[in-house]
């Protein structure tokens, strides 16, 4: 059995466990609508104001939020499953891949359900609708990877997960931020949108190659 | 047909933060043989199936399961040879036990059929749209010996298989043994109740602060 | 092997401390400059003990001997060490020569990122006793981090070429006159024998641990042994 169908595999089941879960949905989302809700209050609610730094904070939550998502319950398998797995002959990039791919679906369904909430609360001029679309999924993918990565070296997340993904997902947050704002000042976004693919591939790289090395690591 | 000796391992060490979890061990477990390991908590049973998993890596000693020699990638090439049901089952908490086993025998390159047939086996088949996570401990269990059932191996590893099993499942673990050393397989059977897996074992070892201390039958 | 060269660490450090305090003075700054003798070696250091810790998590996994992990670990130690002195009296320097202690730099924000970084790869460290698990999770983050600095880098000077900062925040390299510039290498030379020294202490010392966490004492009974299990009947006698 191929890599992709290995992965294509578990993605399908991944998801259905976690649709049945629904901690992204039920929990996460809310979370990351809750901090878009209290900025407001914190720095005030004049409307300009608002308008101006609505795309920057919601860049800035679904940076720190979206790890939430890669650190779900469901993105890790019990010690007993993964042995199960590992005797199947299931290829680790296959699981990395899998998770990950997991963790890009997710994080778009949060980008878009705290986009909207983003769009409501502070009114901002939203343009360029068809770069959003490229720019939304890059992100995902890219933090979805430096998510599973962190998860599979801390072996489950916990609070060490955010503070390894963060300072690494500075170029995810500055790529999203000023494609968005270069739509708003009708600039180009061309070299932002290479950064956030450049990010991908190095991070999808450096994923299938360590893969194996991490499933020895974690006994 | 399976290899002849199915595990053949020497001197095999484990070592641990602060600890020797198996100090010199070695063990041989011919075809069609049922093996039972006995020994306290923490007298190395649980990893000493893990190393014949190949799960885990001997820090010295090696020799061979399933004709692979333990600690080369020809390992990867028998593991899908052995099945081994720990303490926790091996399924995902919140997928239907149908589902759970779909998955597995998916990704071994089986059908769905084989999936529905295995549950059958083991009794289940009016469960498998219950999800793992509201199932009993018993029914977990035995949704793990469909999840054998599937993989036929060649190499069976039980670690504590009879706990909170009833007097029937203890007959389908009877089965499931005899299934595997009847094609030629080897078993091997951790347990501290010896008197439980009396009935299915060929030997008997012991083992105690990581050695093997006695012999039996 | 190991006192020459902390003799020659201390050494080293107070010729440059010597040598920084007695050189004139900048003409523009005065004596608040003297933290260039300081804030420059840390920048470098930082970077050479990056730059070190990526070096010996390939050599890790590549020959999977501990050792390169223990190095790969100290050198990250240190690393974080002058990264927070770097910054630190990069904030001492700026509040009074520019009247703040922050700025946008792209090389600012890059070193708060390293800092963050490997801030983090030395708490990953901590997450195991064992170092085999230790050797590898950290290596192959060490490495992922590596792949992806550069990115950073990038992503932060081209974010900040768009809003050039005010030159005058800007820290200056124009010409330097031959004194300073001497007591800055002095300087440089000693901060890089002190590593050279801190390191193989640590790594000593990393070694020391290592022994003392996975070394069996036989007279002590194994983990779990102390749990005592229902004893199978017919044993014994």
């Amino acid at each position: 059995m191929t890599l992709w169908r290995q992965a294509a595999l578990l993605l399908g089941f991944q998801l259905r466990d976690e649709l049945r879960t629904g901690e992204v949905i039920a929990v996460v989302i809310p979370f990351g609508s809750i901090a878009l809700l209290v900025i407001p209050m914190a720095v005030g609610i004049e409307t300009t104001l608002l308008a101006r730094i609505g795309p920057g904070m919601y860049w800035a939550v679904v940076l720190l939020f979206g790890v939430v998502v890669t650190q779900r319950s469901t993105a890790s398998s019990t010690p007993s499953h993964r042995d199960a797995l590992v005797l199947l002959g299931v290829d680790p990039a296959a699981r990395f891949a899998a998770t990950a791919a997991a963790s890009a679906l997710l994080l778009l369904l949060f980008e878009i359900g705290v986009g909207l909430v983003m769009i409501v609360l502070y009114d901002p001029v939203v343009v360029g609708w068809g770069w959003l679309a490229l720019v939304l999924p890059l992100v995902a993918i890219g933090l979805a990877m430096l998510g599973t990565i962190a998860g599979s070296v801390t072996d489950g997340g916990g609070a060490l997960a955010p503070l390894l993904v963060a300072p690494l997902a500075i170029p995810i947050l500055l790529g999203a931020a000023q494609a968005t704002e270069g739509l708003r000042l009708g600039a180009g976004i061309l070299r932002w949108i290479l950064v956030l693919a450049l990010v991908d591939v190095v991070l999808a790289l450096a994923g299938v190659l360590t893969a194996r090395l991490l499933e020895e690591s974690s006994r | 047909m399976p290899e002849d000796p199915i595990v053949a391992v020497e001197g095999i060490a484990v070592r641990r933060p602060g600890a020797l979890i198996l100090r010199e061990v070695s063990l041989e477990l011919r075809s069609g043989e049922a093996v039972g390991l006995f020994g306290a908590n923490g007298s190395g049973k649980t990893t000493l199936l893990r190393v014949l998993a190949t799960l885990t890596r001997p820090s010295s000693g090696g020799g061979t399961v399933l004709g692979a020699s333990l600690g080369t990638d020809a390992v990867e090439r028998v593991r899908p040879r052995i099945a081994l049901v720990a303490h926790d089952p091996a399924l995902v908490a919140n997928l239907t036990l149908g589902e759970n086993l779909r998955l597995l025998a998916l990704l071994a390159g089986r059908g769905v059929d084989d999936a529905t047939r295995s549950l059958e086996a083991v009794g289940l088949s009016g469960a498998s749209g219950r999800r793992a996570a509201v199932c009993s401990n018993g029914m977990r269990r035995r949704a793990e010996f469909a999840r054998v059932m599937l993989a036929a191996p060649d190499l069976l590893l039980l670690d504590e298989a009879h706990v909170g099993l009833d007097p029937a499942a203890g007959d389908l673990v009877a089965h499931i043994v005899e299934s595997v050393t009847g094609r030629g397989g080897g078993v091997v059977i951790v347990s501290h109740e010896r008197e439980r897996v009396g009935g299915l074992i060929d030997r008997s070892l012991t083992l105690a602060d990581g050695r093997i201390t006695e012999v039996g039958r | 092997m190991k006192r020459p060269i902390e003799i020659a660490a201390a050494g080293t450090m107070l010729t440059a401390l010597v040598t920084g305090l007695v050189v004139p003075p900048d003409a523009v700054q005065g004596d608040v400059q003297r933290i260039m003798y300081v804030h420059v070696p840390s920048a470098w250091l930082a970077y050479l003990a990056f730059g070190v810790t990526l070096i010996a998590s390939l050599a890790h996994l590549r020959t999977r001997d501990l050792r390169w992990d223990r190095r790969a670990g100290a050198s990250a130690e240190i690393g974080v060490v002058f990264t927070g002195l770097a910054l630190a009296t990069g904030m001492l320097w700026g509040k009074p020569v520019w009247g703040v202690w922050w700025t946008w730099d792209a090389r600012l924000v890059l070193t708060a990122a390293m800092f963050f970084v490997y801030l983090a790869y030395l708490a990953l460290r901590r997450t195991t006793d064992d170092p085999v698990i230790r050797g590898k999770r950290s290596a192959v983050f060490g490495i992922v981090a590596a792949l992806q600095i550069p990115v950073v880098h990038f992503s932060v000077v081209w974010w900040r070429s768009l809003h050039q900062p005010p030159t005058i925040l800007r820290p200056g390299e124009p010409q330097i006159d031959p004194p300073l510039l001497f007591a800055l290498l002095m300087a440089v030379a000693a901060f890089t024998v002190l590593y050279v020294a801190l390191l193989r202490r640590r790594v000593e010392l990393a070694g020391a641990e290592d022994a003392l966490l996975t070394t069996v004492r036989i007279e002590e009974p194994v983990a779990g042994s102390a749990v005592v299990g229902p004893q199978p009947r017919g044993e014994g006698a």
